[in-house]
């Protein structure tokens, strides 16, 4: 059960009395604490003592002219809290709040990497998402850089390793295991991995600025590729943030059918997944049978939205078509034949020893380190940290159909892959009884091409956990500032946890585990 | 000897993908051929991990400036002759991405391209006509020239360009 009986703003009001903080409870999603460079870490020290279940859902950095915002989005129990802090451009200099909260090491990284803000005590260095040939000094998304004319310098020579009697293995970018261009650095010392460095932004086509000089509707199409597996819940997160600055209430019908094809691409994401699993552990036929099944699940994409993969369904207002009536027969029957399925994937995945041996005890995640590295969707699920955005803050037609938060305690891959295995069985609950209880009326509302002045914040279950979105408008067609902080961003520091002291041939199926995906990541 | 080769390779091309910067839209399209539904090893084209034993590139998703060097260590890795297909929108020419800081733009900024297959993502069955009118081109080629398969250059200079919609085959 979500814990909210926490009051947080309750607690923030009294412990911070008299110092320079100011809530404004109702704005920018829920709560927003400005606060001044002197005290914000004093805020994180507090939450972090009030519920465990604080962790930095992603830290905005945003170009407000004359100063640099930096906005921290905290995920409590209830609810979401922004935290804005403001630096002038020419002092950009920060103090690192990842030593109270580690989850915001890499979310302070990509700030410097796009920005130009300094924190002082973080402990990564270097580029994040940019190249390493990229030039010191040119942060793309601040408003006065024309990033497009940027000359990269050469590339340097490769580094010879130093690190003693350890061994480096490098991983990518092209390699047969990984689907997408990244490069891991796994430092071994006989079978054992020490170390794990990730190399990622090879993927990092700069979405959030192209965002900025497209018009909302564009947009949709634009942010539907930042991943094309979980294309619907980008679609959702982006179209919620903006209905939620025009104030625009989607029909009732549209926004069953968003949860359909919300769903649809659930299944599609989790059979994907669990099929790769069983590639990556040298279980192909596994990898064949998941995938034979998946097909139908393509061709119900096809029926509701015309597209196999990337669906361009959602728009700002509702769905772009209707569902046809002589289609939900169609749809009801392959779901039909996939949950005659599941008792056996259920039986494979649960006792096969093949499976078990290779997954079962790999990348233990305990709860405890999952809630510090703040970690989201089935990894922290498989962790036993009862975390949902479907629940906890339900949308679209979530808060009324009736649905399981799988958990399970192991924290293992094992774990892991058997919550998706028993999400699925969800996901079809939902969807029939979404086709069940359809409303009548329209599926969408017309909304002004320009949007009103504000700001607001979502969130969206996707597949592979929680997606956050910010957005900014400034009254014209554009928006002035767009942030994605996909799932895998959030989970990347599990796998680099869980990889140490293990051998080797254990880091494919504990990667596998996290469902990475790196066009996400890298926007 | 060269004809051997060539015979072999037309009945049972290796095919190596790689991502450039692609949204997985494509590369997932491309996975599906391989499972039960559209299978292409029935066809004995084969999805191989190395470069080095590869015929066919199948490139998706814009060049990102990070990955330019990448592709090309990957092409000048593979054995002559060669050929580059791109498929989807973004490797045909940057698609949607194009303008964006990150992006170089379309795969033949980079490499020589022999077959453009369109689509956002194309489908699986657009893949395989694709890849099919690549070899139909590469036959006729040999017909005409049995000695094109020099070591200096590429032995197809043939651009197709896959512009229908190919209709789903229902009973795949």
């Amino acid at each position: 059960m979500p814990n909210n009986s926490i009051d947080i703003i309750r607690i923030l009001e009294t412990k911070l009395c008299g110092k320079p903080v100011q809530i404004i409870p109702g704005q920018l999603g829920i709560v927003t604490v400005k606060a001044s460079v002197e005290g914000y870490r004093d805020i994180f020290k507090v939450l972090i003592e009030a519920d465990e279940k604080t962790a930095i859902s992603a830290i905005t950095g945003i170009d407000l002219g004359a100063n640099i915002g930096v906005f921290y989005h905290v995920r409590t129990s209830n609810p979401l809290l922004t935290i804005q802090v403001e630096v002038p451009k020419e002092n950009t200099t920060l103090r690192t709040i990842s030593d109270i909260a580690p989850s915001a090491a890499l979310h302070e990284l990509e700030v410097t990497d796009l920005l130009g803000v300094t924190f002082e005590g973080n402990p990564s260095t270097g580029h994040l998402v940019l190249p390493e040939t990229w030039p010191d000094g040119i942060y793309p998304l601040r408003k006065d850089v024309n990033a497009n004319e940027v000359k990269l310098n050469p590339e340097p020579p490769e580094e010879k390793s130093d690190e003693g009697k350890l061994v480096k293995i490098i991983i990518g970018p092209q390699h047969p295991a990984l689907l997408e261009p990244e490069k891991f650095a796994v430092f071994v010392e006989g079978e054992t991995v020490r170390k794990v460095e990730p190399r990622i932004g090879y993927v990092h086509r700069g979405i959030e600025k192209a965002s900025e000089s497209r018009t909302y509707i564009q947009d949709v199409y634009l942010v539907e590729r930042i991943c094309g597996i979980c294309n619907s819940c980008h679609a959702t997160g982006f179209v919620e943030t903006v209905e939620k600055i025009l104030k625009t209430e989607v029909p009732e019908r549209g926004k069953y059918l968003r949860t359909i094809i919300l769903e649809v691409n659930r299944l599609h994401s989790h059979l994907l997944t669990l099929g790769h699993a069983g590639l990556e552990i040298g279980y192909e036929v596994l990898f064949q049978y998941f995938w034979r099944d998946r097909e139908p699940i393509m061709d119900i994409t096809e029926m509701l939205t015309g597209n196999r993969v990337i669906s361009s369904s959602l728009t700002v207002g509702g769905v772009r078509r209707d569902i046809k009536d002589n289609d939900i027969p169609k749809i009801r029957a392959v779901l039909g034949d996939l949950r005659k399925r599941i008792p056996f994937y259920t039986q494979v995945y649960r006792d096969e020893p093949s499976i078990r041996a290779r997954m079962q005890n790999v990348g233990i995640l305990k709860r405890d380190i999952a809630l510090k590295l703040g970690v989201v969707g089935p990894v922290a699920r498989g962790s036993g940290v009862n975390i949902d955005v479907r629940k906890d803050e339900p949308y679209e037609a979530y808060g009324e159909i009736p649905f399981k938060v799988i958990t399970k305690d192991a924290g293992d891959t094992w774990a892991r892959m058997n919550v998706r295995m028993d999400e699925i069985e969800e996901s079809i609950n939902i969807i029939e009884y979404a086709l069940d209880n359809l409303p009548p009326g329209p599926f969408r509302v017309k909304v002004p091409r320009a949007v009103p002045s504000g700001e607001a914040v979502n969130r969206v279950e996707a597949p592979r956990g929680e997606l956050f979105y910010y957005v900014k408008s400034n009254g014209t067609t554009m928006p002035e500032r767009v942030k994605v902080r996909t799932p895998t961003f959030a989970n990347i520091p599990a796998f680099l946890t869980t990889a140490i002291g293990e051998p080797l041939a254990d880091v494919p199926p504990n990667f596998v585990s996290l469902d990475p995906c790196f066009s996400c990541t890298d926007r | 000897m060269t004809n051997l080769a060539m015979w072999a390779r037309l009945k049972s091309p290796w095919v190596i993908h790689f991502n450039s910067g692609a949204c997985n839209g494509c590369d997932i399209e491309i996975v599906a051929l391989l499972t039960p539904k559209y299978d292409v090893e029935r066809f004995g084209i084969k999805l191989e991990p190395s470069p080095r034993h590869a015929d066919v590139l199948l490139v998706t998703g814009s060049v990102t400036k990070q990955c330019t060097d990448r592709l090309k260590r990957i092409y000048d890795q593979m054995p002559q002759p060669k050929f580059v297909v791109a498929i989807g929108a973004c490797a045909c020419s940057g698609g949607i991405f194009q303008g964006t800081y990150g992006v170089e733009g379309g795969v033949d900024k980079v490499l020589p391209v022999n077959a453009y297959i369109p689509g956002c993502p194309p489908r699986p069955e657009a893949i395989i006509d694709g890849v099919v009118k690549l070899l139909n081109a590469l036959a006729a080629s040999t017909k005409k020239a049995p000695k094109a398969a020099s070591k200096e250059e590429p032995a197809l200079n043939a651009e197709i360009e896959v512009t229908e919609e190919v209709k789903p085959d229902a009973k795949q």
